[in-house]
């Protein structure tokens, strides 16, 4: 078989795994506790639905990536 | 014609299975069977030519160290036919072909030093049974051989299971002695012009052994021959009692899971059932006389195994139904790594032991990109621990969800199924594709692909998952705040 044999590894290299993580779930926690504060913080009339969404959706992006990541660096490849 | 082959086929039909011990005083009627059996062969109407071979030359030499009986057989083959001949057909009586579990064939070129192999196909032959049930296997010569023409051959073949333990119980302290049955004779559906036979047994203690003239042992070696010009089919039954304290180590079942992560890692985890299949361990077991005199007590039971694993393997883990077991060591290398282990107990004759063994392997290790585009896992087959027979084993390969038509490349014949498995973050499951085989042994240790088609977009499936269970809990906050479930407005 003359075929060129190129090994496979994962995207993100192995090493980076925890290092990835712990940063990612920080930002990602620091995102949520400012969603929560603008909710807690404005009244209904200022309050807006966009600025609300992004932040939830940049908060789960963050804590989604970040949670897989721990995930595999505590060394459960999902 | 047409008659005379019915009425053949009705005298091999009619005629009962014989006993090895009852052939031997009917070999006058066998060798007109075997003639019977020639015409036969050679006036059939098969596709591949079966015209007249004649061995020159054979020796066969039986290593009967371990419970792993492996042959090899050299022939010189001889074409007295006028056609060229392709094939070569080799002859294993009934009982030994059922326990075959390998069998290779090389063309052997150039003398001594020079000596090149060059492997040949052997498989099933589609001719008739030979005379007494004899199975017939084909060898596909590289060139036909010519009329006059001679080609050597190297045959070697595993048989397994077929030492038959004798006393079938012994207690802890007797030695354990086994019966080895097989022919002086070379059985061949061809004239052998010349041949021996040289077993090798692992110890000097031979008990009895059937004396066919010219037959010799000298310490550890029987030799057989040598014997001049014999018919084909003939058959001559020995019997061969010896001792034997090699440890008879077999798995009954062997179920393996091999996981691949897109993100770095193979895990691999195998489930054994482990059993002693010597003679049978019968009276009482004394853990103190087992200690202190190893030499007299328990010379026919194994305490370590050696589980060969590959390089840079991390993880491993050694555990059974009660917990983790700790006598185990593992050496690393640049090259292979060893774990030994050692089950809770001694395993004696009969005694049983099940364990799990998983250990995992960096991704770049096994896992492969082709030229085509596809992914293929590089993993061995057979069982990893070291000698032993494993009478089934289960591999299975769980491929990443998203992986689409996956295919096998394996050197022998193996059984396949697929399955869905269902892990971590899994929609719609993981493809298992099930490769099941009997009667393996360690020659089967040989690397085999899985390839299958991946699309690299696939593997944002895992943390996207997550990204949208978060986002769906913060919107259902949002819808929570932005409710209004006031009464009184």
């Amino acid at each position: 078989m003359t075929q060129s044999a190129k090994p496979i590894s994962s995207p993100v290299p192995d090493a980076w795994y925890p290092s990835l993580a712990v940063p990612m779930l920080a930002v990602g926690l620091v995102i949520t506790a400012s969603f929560f504060i603008y909710e807690a913080t404005s009244s209904r009339k200022n309050r807006s639905l966009a600025k609300e969404l992004v932040t939830g959706a940049a908060a789960s992006f963050f804590l989604g990536f970040g949670s897989l990541f721990l995930l595999l660096a505590s060394g459960v490849y999902v | 014609m047409h008659i005379f082959f019915r009425r053949l086929g009705s005298i091999l039909r009619e005629k009962p299975r014989l006993n090895m011990e009852v052939f031997v005083a009917r070999s006058r009627l066998t060798l007109i069977f075997s003639l019977f059996a020639l015409l036969f062969l050679s006036s059939s109407s098969l596709s591949s030519s079966t015209s007249e071979l004649q061995i020159l030359t054979a020796e066969r030499r039986i290593d009967l160290a371990s419970h792993i009986i492996r042959v090899v057989l050299t022939l010189k083959v001889q074409n007295d036919e006028a056609s060229p001949a392709s094939n070569v057909l080799l002859a294993f009586p009934p009982a030994q072909a059922k326990h075959l579990a390998l069998i290779q064939a090389a063309e052997v070129a150039g003398k001594k030093r020079k000596k090149s192999l060059h492997p040949l196909d052997v498989k099933q032959s589609n001719h008739a049974d030979g005379p007494n049930g004899a199975k017939l296997y084909s060898i596909s010569l590289r060139n036909p051989l010519s009329t006059g023409g001679s080609v050597s051959i190297e045959v070697s073949y595993v048989l397994t299971q077929s030492l038959e333990p004798f006393p079938v119980e012994i207690s802890q302290s007797e030695s354990q002695l086994v019966l080895y049955r097989d022919s002086a004779l070379i059985l061949s559906p061809y004239e052998i012009k010349q041949q021996t036979t040289v077993i090798r047994t692992p110890s000097t203690k031979i008990e009895s052994f059937t004396r066919v003239e010219p037959s010799t042992q000298l310490r550890t070696e029987l030799k057989y021959g040598p014997y001049e010009d014999q018919p084909s089919f003939s058959y001559s039954p020995i019997l061969v009692h010896f001792e034997n304290n090699n440890p008879f180590a077999v798995v009954e079942e062997l179920v393996r899971e091999i996981e691949i992560s897109h993100w770095g890692n193979l895990q691999v985890t195998e489930h054994y059932t482990l059993v002693h299949n010597g003679a049978r361990h019968k009276g009482g077991f004394s853990r103190v006389e087992y200690q202190s005199r190893p030499t007299i007590s328990g010379v026919a039971s194994f305490k370590h195994l050696l589980v060969k694993l590959p390089p840079r393997v991390h993880s491993v883990y050694y555990r059974d139904n009660i917990g983790n077991i700790s006598t185990s060591h593992l050496r690393t290398g640049y090259s292979k790594s060893e774990l030994e282990i050692e089950p809770r107990y001694p395993l004696l004759g009969g005694w049983k032991a099940t364990f799990i063994i998983g250990y995992g392997l960096p991704l770049e290790d096994v896992l492969f990109e082709s030229d085509d585009g596809k992914r293929y896992l590089n993993f061995s087959f057979g069982c990893p621990i070291a000698e032993t027979l494993v009478n089934k084993i289960i591999n299975k390969v769980v491929l990443p969800e998203g992986s689409k038509n996956p295919s096998i490349v394996v050197p022998f014949s193996v059984e396949r199924r697929e399955e869905t498995s269902y892990s971590y973050l899994d929609i719609v499951g993981r493809p298992v594709v099930v490769l099941e085989k009997e009667n393996v042994v360690p020659e089967h240790n040989v690397l085999f692909q899985v390839y299958y088609d991946f699309h690299p977009m696939s593997m944002l499936a895992e943390p996207l998952m997550l990204t949208s269970v978060f986002f769906f809990l913060f919107v259902a906050a949002l819808a929570y705040i932005h409710m209004d479930i006031s009464i009184r407005k």
